[in-house]
């Protein structure tokens, strides 16, 4: 494929762009030693090839291994069994470590063809001073990204990955927990099962997934307007003592939350709780109030505790936009004849609105999300209809309903399935908020 | 009625409405240093009146000398500083990647960054479990740490990278027309007027890991290895009610922190209604 002219003076006109390309697909690096003579880079690139074709064995079993996740051997003793995760992660890792090498293979070719085209405007071969200095140039940014990427991609795509393979096998006690026994692909069963297949779990699915959205719904809208109701009230009257209201105001934002939720948990107690207990001194109740055992009234308290929690946040937000809105335009305003009502309805509060929405979409999608919230303050409770075979009890959220099948029931299977579910679900609202920054809009990404 | 008396009327209402919100913020707070200086074991047990069942330091003596709640807090320590310290080297290093360099896939990666930001960490929990159980990564605090670390970079590194991108390339340009190579550029140029923001990158990532439970009880097995958050939980369980002791440990946690944020409040204040005009 090589003659030897191709060698000696590679030509300059463009016309083996095509054959310098296949080369450096046929094996990585090999249009660098042979066309561009650039050994140090091609060398480079073909040992990335060696080891990787060394462990092509390996790669391709476990590969195998993730399809068929192993095959039950009840004969063997439990340590010497097919285990269907070990099997199923490894070949999720497997297939991100084929996936770095095929990019590297894509950039390795693409550079070869780059330098060709560099050498067909230049007419000079490079060689292998200046590219390696320039190679020496080129890996700071693979340097600076490599422990970056390396992490994202084992500690957060796998498993992430993995969760999303998981939602298609039968994972799950009391039949299918390995080492003991395998796991089996079943397909999208477990889509239908929670999707109207079985009618208790269904039923179960679309009411924590109803007050899933109820509950992000109404936590972020108190927590926002409560917040901005007490920045207002700061922010337009004056008095000596408002640098202490405000300080004590921060507080709930500065106190942990497990340990605010916890707190709250111990006080509202329904049978010795102090709430209850000071309530009933006073003689404004004559029996005590069930805060957290009703499941109506545990829902109203879950938010009322999240307003609680909640409010400082957006109450510091809200005041640092309107102290960043310029006093021309109030000023403005006043000249124009307008009185206190009229501009903080037509200003302050518009201006406000427009610069924190981004912050209420980033607001939802963390209550959602929100487990601190309902798992210290309520865990889950009170118990409902379906509890025993769900799990799930009356103020769970889909999160911590995820969590107590994984650590209470080890129905993975389920809990993969509406990881995936809630994925769907927002990975659409963190596009829009971030397209809307402004590093995107002006094309830099 | 004159002017002046509406006003003060006015006033009169808003002051008394602040501070009755106050008392509701106020009060689980100072139950909780009542809880925390009062006899006995149990909420159930103590007087409504906040301070009224006289005070006791016994509680903070039972931690020190009957609980590891040194050793806890020490754990919580050192994780949360080391997440704190290589979060701030690894996102920066990257967003600095991101902010100053044009390569192939830049785009894609931002993107798959932007999207795995949303999702809690917890949700792929089993896998994390399997992956430390293989490196051997279960029960040590360098385990967790990684967990943690792994977690905060999508995020920050954007919120780093957008940073980036507000100062000019023209400085860097400067130097590297000097002779400096990329690492100085990146730590003698980028690095100091990056500061404010890898201030906040650092008390950010270093405050999470206080507070969290759910990878600590995953992780973490051996009892000399636990951390604060699973040591107050377990005062008080559905099985026994330790509030005092539970009051004890919480505050030696909370003091810190609130102390920091009244110090900061004015700079969150700026910084919250900076962070929310740019974007």
């Amino acid at each position: 494929m090589s003659n030897s002219a191709d060698v000696k003076q590679l030509a300059a006109d463009g016309s083996k762009q095509k054959k310098v390309m296949l080369t450096a697909i046929i094996f990585m690096g090999l249009a660098h030693i042979i066309y561009l003579k650039q050994y140090v880079k091609g060398v480079f690139y073909a040992l990335i090839e060696v080891i990787f074709l060394i462990f092509l064995p390996k790669t391709i079993s476990k590969i195998a291994g993730l399809i068929t996740l192993g095959s039950p051997q009840p004969d063997l003793p439990v340590k010497m069994r097919d285990n269907s995760m070990f099997m199923l992660i490894d070949g999720v890792m497997v297939l991100a470590v084929v996936a770095i090498f095929a990019v590297v293979y894509y950039l390795s070719v693409r550079d070869a063809v780059n330098e060709y085209k560099d050498y067909c405007i230049s007419k000079m071969m490079k060689g292998n001073k200046s590219s390696f200095s320039a190679l020496l140039g080129k890996s700071f940014p693979v340097m600076g990204l490599a422990p970056s990427v390396g992490l994202v991609v084992f500690f957060v795509m796998v498993p992430l990955v993995f969760s999303a393979c998981v939602a298609f096998t039968n994972y799950s006690a009391p039949n299918n927990i390995p080492p003991n026994n395998t796991v089996d692909w079943v397909g999208a069963d477990n889509f239908g099962i929670l999707f109207g297949g079985d009618a208790s779990w269904s039923s179960a699915f679309g009411r924590i997934a109803t007050w899933t959205l109820t509950w992000a719904l109404l936590a972020t809208v108190t927590c926002y307007f409560g917040g901005l109701l007490m920045a207002v009230v700061l922010h337009e009257n004056n008095f000596k003592i408002k640098p202490l209201f405000r300080t004590i105001f921060i507080l709930p934002y500065a106190v942990p939350a497990v340990v605010s939720m916890l707190v709250w948990k111990n006080l509202l107690n329904g049978t010795f709780g102090p709430v209850n207990r000071t309530l009933m001194e006073i003689g404004l109740i004559s029996n005590p109030i069930p805060w957290l055992s009703d499941g109506t009234m545990a829902k109203f308290v879950t938010v009322a505790i999240n307003l609680w929690a909640g409010f400082p946040y957006f109450m510091l937000l809200s005041m640092g936009t309107m102290t960043a809105i310029s006093s021309d335009v109030f000023e403005a305003a006043r000249i124009d004849g307008a009185n206190k009502l009229q501009v903080f309805r037509r200003i302050t509060l518009p201006l406000v609105l427009y610069q924190t929405m981004p912050l209420i979409i980033m607001s939802f999608t963390h209550n959602v999300n929100n487990f601190g919230a309902i798992f210290f303050l309520t865990g889950g409770n009170p118990k409902v209809a379906d509890s025993t075979l769900s799990g799930a009890g009356g103020t769970d959220i889909l999160v911590t309903w995820i969590y107590k099948l994984t650590v209470d029931l080890m129905k993975y299977n389920f809990a993969s399935v509406i990881a995936v579910l809630i994925f769907v679900v927002l990975a659409p609202f963190a596009i829009w908020n971030f397209s809307r920054t402004k590093s995107y809009r002006e094309g830099e990404l | 009625m004159s002017r002046k008396t509406i006003k003060h009327i006015n006033l009169t209402i808003v002051l008394i409405f602040l501070t009755c919100i106050c008392l509701a913020v106020v009060y689980p707070l100072i139950y909780t240093i009542s809880g925390a200086l009062s006899p006995g074991k149990s909420i159930a047990s103590m007087s409504i009146i906040p301070f009224a069942d006289g005070i006791t330091f016994e509680h903070f003596q039972y931690l020190f000398t009957q609980t590891p709640y040194l050793s806890w807090f020490k754990n919580t320590f050192i994780i949360a500083v080391s997440t704190s310290a290589l979060t701030i080297i690894v996102a920066s290093m990257g967003a600095y990647v991101f902010s100053r360099f044009r390569f192939p896939v830049k785009k894609q990666m931002m993107m798959a960054m932007l999207i795995l930001q949303i999702f809690p960490s917890f949700v792929g929990m089993v896998a994390i479990y399997v992956i430390l159980l293989r490196i051997g990564g279960l029960d040590t605090l360098w385990g967790l740490v990684l967990v943690y670390l792994a977690g905060n970079i999508p995020y920050n590194t954007w919120m780093v990278k957008s940073y980036m991108d507000t100062i000019p390339k023209s400085l860097d340009e400067a130097a590297r027309i000097d002779g400096a190579n990329h690492f100085r550029v990146f730590a003698t140029i980028i690095l100091p007027i990056a500061k404010p923001i890898i201030t906040f990158l650092g008390i950010t990532s270093f405050t999470a890991p206080w507070m969290d439970y759910i990878f600590p009880k995953m992780v973490l097995r051996s009892a000399d290895k636990q951390t604060l958050a699973i040591g107050l939980y377990n005062f008080v369980t559905d099985k026994k009610n330790e509030f005092t002791n539970f009051s004890a440990g919480a505050i030696l946690v909370a003091i810190p922190f609130v102390i920091f944020f009244i110090i900061t409040q004015n700079m969150l204040v700026t910084s919250m209604g900076g962070s929310a005009v740019k974007e």
